[in-house]
């Protein structure tokens, strides 16, 4: 064929070995976008070769006595690698989808919290439910660090509409009418919170690794600063446990 | 009069026999939290979707509710005694732990859901197993992974080759669909009517026994809720 030393479909199985790497490591990858416009590429030019081979080939359905077609076995090459790189390609973009709703969950669905995640040393001290600014600490979450340059665009679109999906399908069903105010959300059951362990108990021992500012728990307001250790409610504060702003003790 | 109620409620849906005893225990018994559990286990074996339970869990839900409002009236009241505050914890323990257990349930159907979504889209039989909000989710769920992919690469690929629906003979299907021919473990909670194997003999599970089969055997047994799976 027309390349020297590769043969079709080794730059997918490039692809796939990232996955392999990406899952065995547990890490997220930097969308690689090279290699997948190589793919592509390729693609293309089989797809021209594809269609050359059979414009060349006569039709010889017709008639069942005919020896088979020469360049049939040409075109089945063409085809089979085609079907192969596009399974390739697919699979490794929703390898990534997966790998990133785990990213998701994994910080209780705080969004920009995992977009702006390992941003440079932005030390906000704003409010606990405005996370938006603060950075995960490295080493409270295996989540990588700097998602957002990982991502390729259309991804982040796929992480915003997940989002909103999950968000319309907590307010449909999930969350009781009878809260006075709209503004708060006023779910009965936290979707987000952590599924791996059940509860121990009512209360947990935390120490913060990073300013959260001032908490509104039951037993009143706390302003937890870095390094102190606090005995509060599991409930009021497992959202900070999960974004890696608290640590249990 | 506080005394009442949270003897009452202790005793009767969350602290419910051990696990053990349930084993042993009639149908009928079966609490709501109890039911939930059961529910919950059958959903996280099952390689297919089962049948959701927005009744029950709204019902348990209603009772969280209830309790968590109740357990605040209490706490404010200055009056409480020592022993009081003793059984108030354990009632907000036991509620932490309810919430866990559908929080777990929502998001074991949730995963399968997703995981099935473009499936789901496709067939109007796995509907009726699923609130309105779930399929609404999956629905979305499915255009959007639809979306995302024909974005990222069928976009930029040849027209013959932007089809989401190729079936190309010894290949896998490109819409993922349960696997009921997954083998799981059942245990049979009362005398069942006889199932056919796949090997063509039938047989009928008395009450207690476990077997490993494939999940289309027990499919109809475990939505009659004769079997859970464990």
């Amino acid at each position: 064929m027309s390349s020297t030393t590769q043969q079709y479909g080794d730059l997918a199985t490039q692809l796939l070995t990232e996955s392999r790497r990406s899952t065995a490591t547990d890490t997220l990858l930097k969308y690689n976008d090279v290699l997948v416009r190589a793919v592509i590429r390729e693609q293309r030019q089989l797809e021209a070769l594809l269609q050359a081979g059979l414009a060349a080939a006569p039709d010889t359905d017709d008639d069942p006595g005919a020896p088979p077609n020469p360049a049939l076995s040409t075109v089945l090459l063409y085809q089979t690698a085609i079907n192969r790189n596009k399974r390739c390609l697919l699979a490794y973009h929703a390898h990534r989808i997966e790998r990133l709703k785990d990213l998701y969950w994994r910080v209780g669905g705080a969004l920009p919290l995992l977009l702006s995640m390992a941003a440079p040393a932005a030390q906000t001290a704003g409010q606990a439910h405005d996370s938006a600014h603060a950075p995960q600490p490295a080493a409270a979450a295996p989540a990588p660090a700097d998602v957002r340059s990982k991502l390729s665009p259309h991804e982040v679109d796929f992480l915003r509409s997940y989002n909103a999906s999950l968000l319309a399908l907590r307010t449909d069903a999930f969350s009781s009418a009878t809260a006075a105010d709209p503004g708060a959300p006023s779910e009965d059951v936290d979707l987000m919170a952590p599924i791996d362990r059940p509860p121990r108990g009512l209360t947990v021992h935390v120490r913060v690794v990073r300013d959260c500012g001032v908490v509104h728990t039951e037993q009143g307001a706390i302003d937890f600063r870095r390094g102190h250790r606090f005995l509060v409610r599991r409930g009021d504060v497992e959202h900070l446990i999960v974004q890696g702003y608290l640590e249990e003790a | 009069m506080a005394d009442s109620w949270l003897n009452a409620d202790l005793d009767a849906p969350y602290a419910g026999p051990s696990f053990v005893d349930r084993a042993s225990s009639e149908v009928a018994e079966e609490t709501p939290f109890q039911q939930l559990i059961r529910h919950w286990m059958n959903e996280r074996h099952s390689p297919d979707i089962l049948t959701g339970q927005e009744i029950l869990l709204g019902r348990i839900l209603d009772h969280v509710r209830k309790q968590s409002d109740d357990v605040q009236l209490l706490r404010a009241d200055p009056d409480s005694s020592e022993e009081e505050h003793f059984r108030i914890m354990l009632v907000q323990t036991e509620v932490e732990r309810v919430k866990f257990v559908v929080r777990s349930y929502i998001r074991t159907r949730l995963h399968k859901i997703e995981k099935y979504a473009r499936w789901i889209s496709a067939t109007p039989e796995s509907h009726e197993k699923l609130s309105k909000a779930e399929l609404d989710h999956a629905r979305r769920y499915a255009r959007l992974l639809e979306y995302h992919l024909t974005q990222s690469v069928l976009q930029s690929l040849p027209p013959e080759q932007r089809s989401l629906t190729d079936s190309v003979p010894f290949m896998p299907p490109m819409i993922p669909e349960p696997d009921k021919m997954r083998p799981v473990f059942v245990h049979a909670r009362q005398q069942c009517p006889p199932v056919r194997l796949p090997d063509g003999t039938a047989i009928a599970m008395e009450k207690g026994r476990i077997s490993l089969t494939p999940y289309y055997v027990v499919e109809q047994l475990l939505a009659r809720g004769e079997v859970e799976l464990i």
